[in-house]
């Protein structure tokens, strides 16, 4: 007997899934509608036939491209280097890759000016003063923020490529070239698309390092249009036009982009973690030192900069306050729960999607669902959250009592791109490999989870990481549904400095950026088991 | 372990506080709801003290609820509609007044502001001052050695590296705006433009470009005559100075207003009538470093004397101000992206 779709039991088995995805577009739907609900056409009008935007377009559409082009050409052989060779404080040096994201702007924006400034490390070393402002200022930032990222994407990628295509390269005498270009390369590439765009997405709505390093309002991006509007002009409709326009952008950006790109295909060969040796050059060599010690130069010296408080005495007052241990524990008690609520969410989505691949009307979707996911960044933060509570408020409930809430769903679902990113390729290809067998052998449910943890743990670790940080980064969401009380760190950070406690603010970022290390540490050592970086 | 059970001694002391609070509440004290910015109602900023003093003559509970600046208290007001929780917002500024207003949520206060020492007096009857101060550029003593005399010379000597505030996005920046149009008038444009060529960049905030400037990266940047005295109570350091202004400088004056759906009328009326009074006045030149609106009986620390103060006041009428805010944001556009 043939059942229709939403009988069959397929269906109710995968109802939870299906369930929490509705949740999340519904919720994700209605809080845009909310916005929309202020629309008039004349909105339209002003904003398309306003040349200021237009500018604005413009500028913020260059410099993405520039941004995220650049932080990709540097990731590629940074990750291939990385991956060939092992050297002391490897790890160490892949942890501090997976920080920069969540550093808060200004701290980074001030750890740049430490060193490439007017009286920065650089003109004191060499007395030449760099042009930091423009340019040069915000491709340096973004290159800080989003290269490591790229490479830990990448590095995910890497890690598919199977034992058997090391041992091919090894026995046909391949040179490190040759490697690169007929291994690693292929696998790389098709991780490319989606970095470019989750790149390209984050340097577009890219706001106070565009403005500050970029050397004034001849540097604003749209995102400076959305905030004005929002906030100062309080005009919901321009800023819902203005963030519709961001949308469009974005979505033709991500089209064109998966249209050249080659088409997304997973192999079916047998992945293990043996790498086998290849033959060394000289060049080979130089090569690969020249790019980590380039990725040590643009990392390091920032970050040197913002730890520096670590040794003064007043890293140790603060330490004894109660605020920081206050505003530590609001920043847990947000970032736990975000990091669960987005795991699962995406987790549905993985479900979801690894079910209709083997059905032939919906084996579109698994892709789809990936993109769909992504487009979730493009979509500022403060719009999403504004969206949210006029939603909300139009159902009676009273935003403010619920803040805490509001703040842990709007996280989770900021950090569900990058989720999504970390854990679907691992998932995908999980699928391909072993589907028939596990199904020949009637394996499911639980025990079939059981034996593809040990397969998929490192990127779920990766990906509980990226969403506990992401959290714990948070300014935007919690800023404007914070209250007493909910005062994380970055918050108090903001407080700090705020009110001319400058130094005090240097340590607190120290103290988080410590945070994000440990608990990044936690997650890899914890679900990620021993033997990974 | 010290640190431990210095945690679980707060942990403990947060919950007897939270049941405290509930015990209170169930022995029908009513609650104020202010609505502040946080460096307000942060430990080192004035809204404790005046918290303790106004509960003691109110036999209440106050409240503060923090958002991230003065935008931002009137956009969460402007968000919550006529379904607010709010009694009173604290920490708006006369630029922001007029769209205040606009909203039509904010009550009319009977608080007598004759004895108010704003700038021509004070005769709002939506909005209280609460404190005031005036824009400036602030510079190093150490490292700038000919040091400007007033706007003007800021403006054209191309060898000062400058940083301010963008228009669009914070109160300074919006200030020295506004500075620039009754100082330079219809050559604003004009005076942006040569500004612009010596400027190192504009910042999105106030923090923003005041952290870069106390790292080094300019000559001045704008902030409050009011800056040093933090400077000198706090870190007993006197290197930072406001650069004079001889055309006058323009003020900021912080307000408070009432809300018409205040859940507890009688208590925001309570409140604001004290603004005006020692136990609030009192507090705002070390806390919020700017200076109270009323003669002081207590006189202010001494570092305050030291202070530049204006020889002249500059200052647009509101509703001039509200009308072509977007026009002249537009001019300084112009004029700085050429």
């Amino acid at each position: 007997m043939r059942l229709g779709f939403f009988g069959s039991i397929f269906f109710i088995k995968m109802l939870p899934a299906i369930l929490i995805i509705l949740l999340f577009s519904v919720v994700g739907v209605a809080s845009f509608t909310a916005l929309l609900l202020f629309q008039d056409l004349s909105n339209w009008y002003q904003v398309l036939s306003s040349r200021y935007i237009w500018r604005l377009l413009n500028f913020s559409l260059w410099q993405a491209l520039l941004s995220s082009a650049l932080s990709l050409l540097i990731a590629i052989p940074v990750t291939s280097a990385l991956m060939h060779r092992r050297f002391k404080g490897r790890d160490f040096l892949l942890q501090l890759f997976s920080i920069s994201l969540v550093v808060p702007t200004i701290v980074a924006i001030l750890g740049i000016v430490l060193v490439y400034g007017r009286s920065g490390w650089v003109t004191g070393v060499t007395g030449v003063e760099l042009p930091l402002y423009g340019l040069f200022g915000i491709l340096l930032a973004h290159v800080f923020f989003n290269m490591p990222l790229v490479v830990r994407i990448l590095i995910q990628a890497h890690s598919l490529i199977p034992a058997g295509q090391w041992r091919l390269s090894y026995q046909l005498g391949f040179s490190r070239w040759d490697l690169f270009r007929w291994v690693e390369w292929p696998y790389m590439r098709k991780a490319l698309p989606g970095a470019f765009l989750l790149v390209f997405m984050l340097c577009f709505s890219s706001f106070a390092v565009v403005l500050t390093l970029g050397g004034g309002p001849k540097s604003s991006t749209l995102e400076v249009a959305i905030y004005q509007a929002l906030r100062y002009e309080f005009d919901i409709a321009k800023a819902s036009v203005l963030s519709l326009l961001q949308v469009f952008v974005c979505t033709l950006v991500a089209f064109l982009v998966y249209r050249f790109a080659s088409a997304y295909r997973q192999d079916f060969s047998l992945k293990q973690l043996d790498s086998f040796p290849v033959k060394d050059s000289l060049k080979a060599r130089c090569f690969d030192l020249g790019f980590l010690c380039l990725a040590l130069l643009i990392l390091l010296p920032p970050f040197i900069a913002i730890l520096t408080p670590i040794f003064t005495p007043l890293f140790i007052t603060t330490l004894w306050q109660e605020n920081t241990w206050l505003a530590l524990w609001v920043s847990i008690k947000i970032a736990f729960p975000s990091a669960a609520l987005s795991l699962m969410i995406a987790m549905a989505f993985v479900v979801l999607a690894r079910a209709c691949m083997d059905r032939p009307n919906w084996s579109w979707l698994p892709n789809k669902l990936e993109y769909m996911g992504g487009m979730i960044l493009i979509l500022p933060s403060l719009v999403m959250a504004t969206g949210l509570f006029l939603l909300l408020r139009n159902l009676g409930i009273a935003a403010f009592e619920l803040a805490y809430w509001v703040v842990v769903w709007v996280n989770a679902i900021m950090a569900l791109p990058f989720v999504l990113r970390v854990i679907l390729p691992t998932f995908y290809q999980q699928e391909k490999r072993y589907r028939n067998l596990y199904q020949s052998l009637g394996v499911r449910g639980f025990a079939r989870f059981r034996l593809e943890w040990p397969m998929v743990r490192q990127a779920v670790a990766q990906a509980c990481a990226y969403a506990l940080l992401l959290s714990l980064g948070d300014m935007s969401v919690i800023a404007l549904f914070g209250s007493q009380g909910l005062t994380s760190l970055p918050l108090y950070l903001f407080q700090l400095i705020g009110s001319y406690r400058i130094e005090q603010g240097a340590c607190i970022a120290v103290l988080l950026v410590l945070l994000c290390f440990v608990l990044f540490s936690l997650c890899t050592r914890v679900i990620g088991g021993k033997s990974n970086a | 372990m010290q640190i431990f059970s210095k945690t679980s001694l707060v942990i403990a002391t947060l919950a007897s506080l939270s049941l405290s609070s509930t015990s209170l509440s169930a022995a029908n004290t009513k609650t104020l709801n202010v609505y502040t910015y946080d460096s307000f109602a942060s430990d080192w900023g004035p809204g404790p003290k005046i918290k303790t003093n106004f509960e003691k003559e109110c036999a209440c509970t106050l409240n503060y609820v923090t958002l991230d600046s003065s935008v931002g208290i009137l956009s969460r007001v402007q968000l919550e509609g006529t379904s607010s929780k709010a009694d009173v917002l604290l920490g708006l500024d006369l630029n922001l007044m007029e769209a205040a207003k606009k909203s039509g949520l904010i009550a009319s206060h009977n608080v007598d502001t004759s004895q108010v020492t704003t700038p021509g007096g004070w005769s709002d009857k939506s909005f209280v001052p609460f404190d005031q101060g005036y824009f400036a550029f602030i510079y190093n003593t150490e490292t700038l050695k000919e040091v400007p005399k007033s706007l003007k010379e800021v403006v054209e000597n191309q060898d000062l590296s400058v940083i301010y505030q963008d228009p669009r996005t914070s109160t300074p920046g919006l200030g020295l705006m506004l500075w620039m149009k009754s100082v330079y008038g219809d050559d604003a444009g004009q005076a942006w433009e040569t500004l612009a060529s010596h400027t190192k960049t504009v910042t999105k905030g106030w923090y923003d470009g005041y952290s870069m400037f106390l790292k080094g990266e300019a000559d001045v940047v704008l902030s409050y005559t009011t800056s040093p005295a933090y400077h000198m109570v706090v870190e007993n350091e006197s290197k930072y100075q406001a650069v004079p202004a001889s055309e006058g400088f323009y003020p900021q004056v912080e307000v408070a207003a009432q809300l018409k759906n205040a859940p507890n009328p009688d208590l925001a009326g309570q409140f604001m009538q004290f603004i005006l009074t020692q136990g609030f006045q009192g507090e705002v030149a070390t806390g919020n470093w700017m200076f109270p609106v009323i003669e002081s009986a207590d006189s202010l620390p001494k570092a305050f004397s030291t202070l530049e103060q204006p020889n002249k006041v500059l200052i647009l009428p509101a509703d001039q101000v509200a009308q072509n805010r977007k026009l002249w944001i537009n001019e300084w556009l112009d004029s700085v992206t050429q």
